[in-house]
């Protein structure tokens, strides 16, 4: 007991007083918006027959569904094809804005909306690969994942930077947006047509509301506690996400293990000749017979996947040991992208992996990033776009996982 | 607006002048999360903590009984699972398993023409797997419409229909239109109905075909594809051009 209660009070410091590892929330943010991007541009020509008022899955079928299931989809609000149109175009927009970072907590917002409408709206078309996207995007929401790798990031070292001049950078685009975006939700809530399950339609009030008050406290609370004390609950919050988000990473590989345990095929060793076999999951037929042709490597992928994907969550409790499976993990999905025919499915995943990569690999691959787009700059005639304090830099030693 | 996302920038900055649009004047340097706090503010900050550990333990404890096998707990507190979880944390991830798939099933679909001079005439079949089919091989990006469109309105509406295609709830239902909608815009893609005629009813059945063992494996490949053949549906006249084109 002695030696618990520092420990706990220790816990209870950190987890109270940072948002905790803000690279990795930034590279998961990065990932899903820009997976999710991709997917809507390469489905931008079958946008109509996928979620559109007048494909297979029409709106009064997908209507009588939702009025059953009470799921969340923006597309019910109104009918028509401009309506479609628009949200598809926003979503698209939407995250393009996130992966770049531009008030982050409200595209991470609208991206789940996004998210939500079209794949509510069309429950049957989508695969693993959305249901993670599914996921992920609510509990991104929660997240502080514009920290760094973001223009949230760069415009408050602006801000600091004009402060530390004595000059006074006004937010114009903020409030507006919150204004613009709340009438438009008392207008729709006001119109009935929030109907279905309150967690979604409670949770986009409670962002809207709790940015208000964010705002209203920096603006005019006397002492700094009111906004210490909302910058405590944004790192609680968070915190709490991004542990959710690495448990939903852990029962995802541990279903998948644990059930392929299960299975016949997966003990025989023969499991992953059947898929590469499937019409469906095919595209490169000659590619397949080629991984299948020898039964040793059939066997050894076949248990190695199912090893990998049991072990996972164990190997959480060592740094090195789970480097390991997690490299083999993403490129195990690298693979899966090509040879199954699946890359918004795999692009997720590793999207997901990537919560769990250790905090020194990412800042080398935000330092590469910063030098090839400098260079990149450079080449274009413009003068290299060096920030006075690249956000990877500014970074306390102490923020970031152990692992 | 914004206030979260503008806040969030490195953390240096996030107590100082980073913060709002026009913040009071900087508290200094200090961190120190519930430390740095007065007591009032302290007592609501334990109190968020709280919160938000009992849910997110309470979530998780949620989704690992929605994803684990039928138990001892999730059966007694099934409804309460189901409640925290439908609709949008569903979750499925038996992926290839227990075992993987290890049959071929295809779609395929003919239909009922009213021909221009007042006539009937039944096409072939088509096999719109093999449509699928084509247009996955050699595509690094298959397009969901190819990979999961037909393949998963089938498996609805098997899940959904017992074996003598009655339909079971409001899904049943629902999967029979689907599935019905799909057959006949990929009729009409095809221009399976010919000049001046009109699609006036479809057979849906599908052909399923064991995907032979690997040769090194020793196991004999069972014989021919099994069939399944649905009775045939009447497509109502609006459907008959198939909506979206």
């Amino acid at each position: 007991m002695n030696r618990l209660a520092p420990s706990v009070s220790r816990g209870i410091g950190r987890v109270t007083e940072a948002a905790l590892g803000p690279h990795q929330s930034a590279v998961i943010r990065i990932g899903f918006s820009v997976t999710w991007l991709l997917f809507l541009l390469r489905e931008f020509p079958h946008r109509q027959e996928l979620y559109g008022p007048d494909g297979p899955w029409s709106r009064p079928l997908a209507q009588q569904l939702i009025s059953d299931n009470g799921a969340f989809t923006a597309l019910m609000w109104f009918g028509g094809r401009f309506w479609f149109e628009t949200v598809y175009a926003l979503a698209v927009l939407v995250s393009l804005l996130l992966a770049l970072g531009w008030r982050t907590r409200t595209m991470s917002v609208l991206f789940m909306v996004g998210v939500l409408s079209l794949q509510n709206r069309s429950v049957f078309v989508g695969d693993g690969g959305d249901n993670v996207l599914h996921l992920m995007s609510i509990y991104l929401v929660f997240t502080r994942c514009g920290q760094v790798w973001s223009l949230d990031a760069r415009r408050a070292a602006r801000v600091r930077a004009a402060r530390a001049r004595g000059e006074r950078m006004p937010d114009r685009a903020g409030p507006v947006l919150w204004g613009v975006l709340g009438l438009f939700l008392a207008a729709v809530t006001a119109a009935g047509r929030l109907e279905g399950e309150w967690f979604v339609p409670a949770l986009l009030w409670t962002v809207w509301l709790g940015q208000a008050l964010w705002w209203a406290v920096g603006r005019w609370a006397r002492s700094a506690q009111p906004r210490l004390l909302l910058d405590v609950v944004a790192d609680v919050v968070h915190n709490g996400a991004l542990l959710v988000i690495m448990a939903e990473a852990c029962l995802i590989y541990a279903t998948a293990g644990w059930y392929k345990i299960q299975g016949s095929r997966w003990q025989d060793g023969t499991a992953v000749h059947y898929p590469l076999h499937l019409d469906y999951f095919s595209p490169w037929p000659a590619l397949a017979g080629l991984l299948s042709a020898s039964g040793t490597l059939v066997m050894i992928v076949t248990y190695g996947t199912v090893l990998v994907q049991v072990a996972f969550p164990f190997a959480l409790f060592n740094r090195r040991v789970k480097n390991v499976l997690l490299a083999a993990m993403m490129a195990e999905h690298a693979v899966i992208a090509v040879v199954l025919g699946l890359p918004f499915f795999s692009l997720a995943m590793i999207a997901t992996d990537a919560v769990f990569l250790p905090t020194s690999f990412l800042r080398r691959l935000g330092r590469w990033a910063s030098r090839a787009r400098a260079r990149l700059s450079r080449r274009g005639g413009r003068a290299p776009v060096v920030d006075p304090r690249a956000p990877e830099d500014t970074e306390p030693a102490h923020v970031g996982f152990p692992a | 607006m914004n206030a979260y996302g503008e806040d969030s920038n490195a953390p240096h900055g996030r107590h100082g002048p980073g913060d709002g649009p026009d913040p009071a004047p900087s508290p200094g340097p200090a961190r120190g999360g519930i430390a740095a706090l007065s007591a009032p503010c302290r007592v609501v900050a334990a109190l968020v903590l709280a919160v938000v550990a009992v849910a997110a333990c309470v979530h998780l404890g949620m989704v690992f009984l929605h994803v684990a096998p039928s138990n001892t707990v999730s059966k007694q507190h099934a409804q309460a699972i189901d409640d925290w979880i439908y609709p949008e944390f569903e979750q499925n991830w038996k992926l290839f398993a227990p075992n993987p798939l290890q049959q071929n099933i295809a779609v395929q679909v003919r239909a009922e023409v009213g021909t221009a001079d007042g006539g009937t005439r039944t096409t072939g079949w088509y096999d719109l797997s093999a449509e699928d089919g084509r247009a996955i091989e050699g595509n690094p990006v298959p397009s969901h419409t190819q990979q999961n469109e037909l393949r998963r309105a089938w498996d609805l509406y098997g899940a959904t229909h017992d074996g003598d295609n009655r339909p079971v709830g409001l899904r049943g239902a629902l999967a029979e239109q689907y599935l019905r909608r799909l057959v006949v815009l990929r009729l009409d893609r095809s221009r399976a109905a010919g000049a001046g005629g009109v699609v006036e009813r479809v057979q849906v059945r599908c052909r399923i075909t064991d995907v032979p063992p690997p040769e090194w494996s020793g196991e004999k490949a069972r014989g021919a594809p099994v069939y399944r053949l649905l009775p045939w549906w009447t497509v109502p006249a609006d459907e008959a051009r198939g909506g979206v084109r």
